[in-house]
């Protein structure tokens, strides 16, 4: 089957923000990390954070995890979370390193049957395991990639591969983005003559090991140092970083949403974090534990009142569209830079929520 | 005459090579229709099993594999349908009850349940069993209460087409079941076992005894959001647990009308 015709049967609405404008120079930040300007920027753009989040983490900032992995890894989670954005330019991704369609193909009916070595299935298994985390990877699944060849700083930057995608896969899907250009463009013909050239440019070329992020503090520098020696730790908390500081949405609001993420993911670590955090903007335990058990308090705000029970419609979801048209609905009334900022949380919860797997001990 | 047979040769492989591209175009064909309708029965599948499970299956096919987890059991059942039946026509019965089967299946699968099975004129749902669901419990009283009004509103279209009022009991229990697939070669589905929802199926036939619409049990209680409206009963001895067993009818939601 086609790209096309395997993504036209995927569930998908009308895009939810137009595109605008983009200060020059976050796109220069953007074209040195991707070689390119990917469509999404002008979408994203009303929320920087989220755009050098999203362009650093997709990148694969990886030392120790074999070339290839991540982008199989890639395509496997975006179709697992069935988001038609991030599948179809995955997908075109490939073709263009040179995968083969039937090889795609196979990878997408199922990868348990497609030729791949032991490591590759074994590492294609746990990043859908970790991108469905119901129930959360235990760490004996670590411990069998261990037994494939994989190290364990491998292993920690699979997960962090997992998690990128999931953001975002989160990211495109809660703003319904409409195709990447780069599916259409792969089939043109000086495309094709010119696709080894572009491949060599597009493949993520490893990076070296990195010293953990200096100062490592604030909430999750626990997940972040479980990425310690690779590249991902830093990407990670400048991610963590530029998402609390960004002046949009109140710090209060951030906790609440991660928190409620954690919450459904039974992400206890990082609900306890959050917990501490809420502490001190002036949210009691009461009241915290009433927010998280009920979705409701008569201390949220108006647009936490709408925020935070939308939090949990963002961890699992079964119709594309239903989650779609309810991010809609919350978005009413929410300017461009809220409505990204939002979607840029939801999505970093979901990541590390996820990737705080690493910290399990069983 | 070589140069004929070359050309014999050429023409030969060439029209060989054309049908043999011919037949692998129709066989890519073929395979992409199936995969197209393997991927809807899987996400079909989804809605009756976990993800898990069902990838379990295709992989493995199907074995006794099973897991304890914590879910919340609602049981609704339709009170006094047997007598209301005898009086109607068959087709007339058949359609009051399917006309009830799908509205209260859109309230229960609205706020997050899933519709295991329907039991003659009663539906068994559960919640937190496909996925994991921390706000399970309140997901469904808030189905239950929305079964309410959707009863009453169907009451009313009954009423205008001259037909009978339907009255329904609901029993809801939180507790920990054996889920799997359950049945035998020829017939199996996902199913929860346990006295959790032996317990969900007394309390329903407690509404009777209590003359109210829906009845919880302290462990759902204890999981519930403080703004739902509920009364106490007094404990009453049911079949198969030790002590009378407290419950609670539920009145109301005072958290406004949409449900998180």
């Amino acid at each position: 089957m086609t790209a096309p015709a395997v993504t036209a049967e995927m569930e998908w609405e009308e895009t939810l923000l137009p595109a605008g404008s983009v200060p020059a120079e976050l796109e220069a930040e953007v074209r040195r990390q991707f070689g390119a300007v990917p469509s999404w920027v002008a979408r994203v753009a009303p929320a920087p954070w989220v755009v050098r989040a999203w362009a650093t983490m997709v990148t694969q900032p990886v030392a120790h995890l074999p070339p290839g992995i991540g982008d199989l890894a890639a395509l496997v989670v975006s179709q697992d979370n069935s988001c038609r954005y991030c599948f179809g330019a995955q997908r075109a991704v490939l073709r263009m390193l040179g995968y083969r369609e039937a090889y795609i193909a196979r990878l997408e009916r199922d990868f348990h049957v497609a030729e791949l070595s032991d490591a590759e299935r074994a590492a294609l298994d746990f990043a859908r395991r970790m991108s469905r985390a119901d129930p959360r990877p235990a760490r004996a699944e670590r411990e069998r990639l261990a037994q494939v060849g994989f190290t364990a700083p491998a292993v920690a930057e699979l997960a962090f591969v997992a998690a990128a995608i999931v953001f975002a896969n989160r990211a495109a899907t809660l703003l319904a983005l409409p195709p990447d250009p780069l599916e259409q463009m792969v089939d043109r013909p000086l495309v094709r003559l010119l696709r080894p050239v572009i491949a060599r440019r597009m493949r993520s070329k490893p990076r070296r090991p990195e010293p953990l992020p200096e100062p490592n503090e604030g909430p999750f520098a626990s997940v972040v140092a479980a990425l310690e020696g690779s590249p991902a730790a830093g990407v990670l908390r400048r991610a963590i970083d530029g998402a609390l500081a960004s002046p949009v949405l109140p710090r209060r609001t951030k906790m609440l949403l991660f928190a409620v993420v954690a919450r459904a993911l039974g992400c206890t670590r990082t609900e306890s974090e959050m917990r501490a955090a809420l502490a001190l903007e002036s949210l009691g335990t009461a009241d915290v534990e009433g927010i998280l058990a009920t979705l409701a308090s008569s201390r949220l705000d108006a647009r936490e009142t709408r925020l935070v029970p939308f939090a949990r419609e963002t961890v699992r979801y079964h119709r594309i569209a239903a989650v779609q048209r309810r991010m809609r609905e919350v978005a009413r009334g929410l300017e461009p830079a809220e409505i990204v900022e939002t979607v840029g949380l939801l999505a970093l919860a979901n990541a590390v929520c996820r990737l705080s797997v690493l910290l399990d001990a069983a | 005459m070589a140069w004929a047979a070359v050309v014999a040769l050429l023409a030969a492989l060439g029209v060989h090579a054309w049908r043999t591209r011919r037949t692998v175009g129709a066989l890519e064909r073929r395979l992409a229709t199936a995969r197209r309708e393997l991927e809807a029965l899987q996400q079909a599948f989804e809605r009756f099993a976990p993800a898990e499970v069902v990838e379990h299956v295709i992989a493995e096919g199907v074995s006794a594999r099973s897991e304890k987890k914590e879910i919340t059991v609602l049981f609704a059942d339709l009170q006094g349908f047997t007598e209301l039946g005898e009086g109607l026509a068959p087709a007339d019965l058949v359609t009051i009850l399917n006309g009830y089967f799908e509205r209260m299946s859109r309230a229960i699968v609205e706020h997050r349940g899933y519709v295991s099975k329907f039991l003659g004129d009663g539906i068994l749902a559960l919640f937190g069993a496909l996925d994991a669901n921390p706000w399970q419990t309140n997901d469904a009283i808030h189905a239950a209460l929305a079964m309410r009004r959707t009863l009453a509103d169907y009451n009313a279209t009954l009423a205008a087409a001259g037909r009978p009022a339907l009255a329904m009991g609901v029993g809801v229990h939180r507790g920990p079941v054996v889920a799997g697939l359950i049945g035998s070669e020829g017939l199996m589905e996902y199913d929860v076992i346990g006295r959790t929802v032996n317990v969900a199926s007394r309390v329903e036939r407690l509404t009777r005894t209590h003359g109210v619409d829906i009845l919880v049990t302290e462990a759902t209680r204890a999981a519930l959001d403080g703004r739902f409206r509920l009364r106490p009963m007094p404990p009453v001895a049911v079949k198969g647990i030790a002590d009378a067993l407290p419950t609670f009818a539920v009145e109301g939601f005072d958290g406004g009308a949409t449900a998180p």
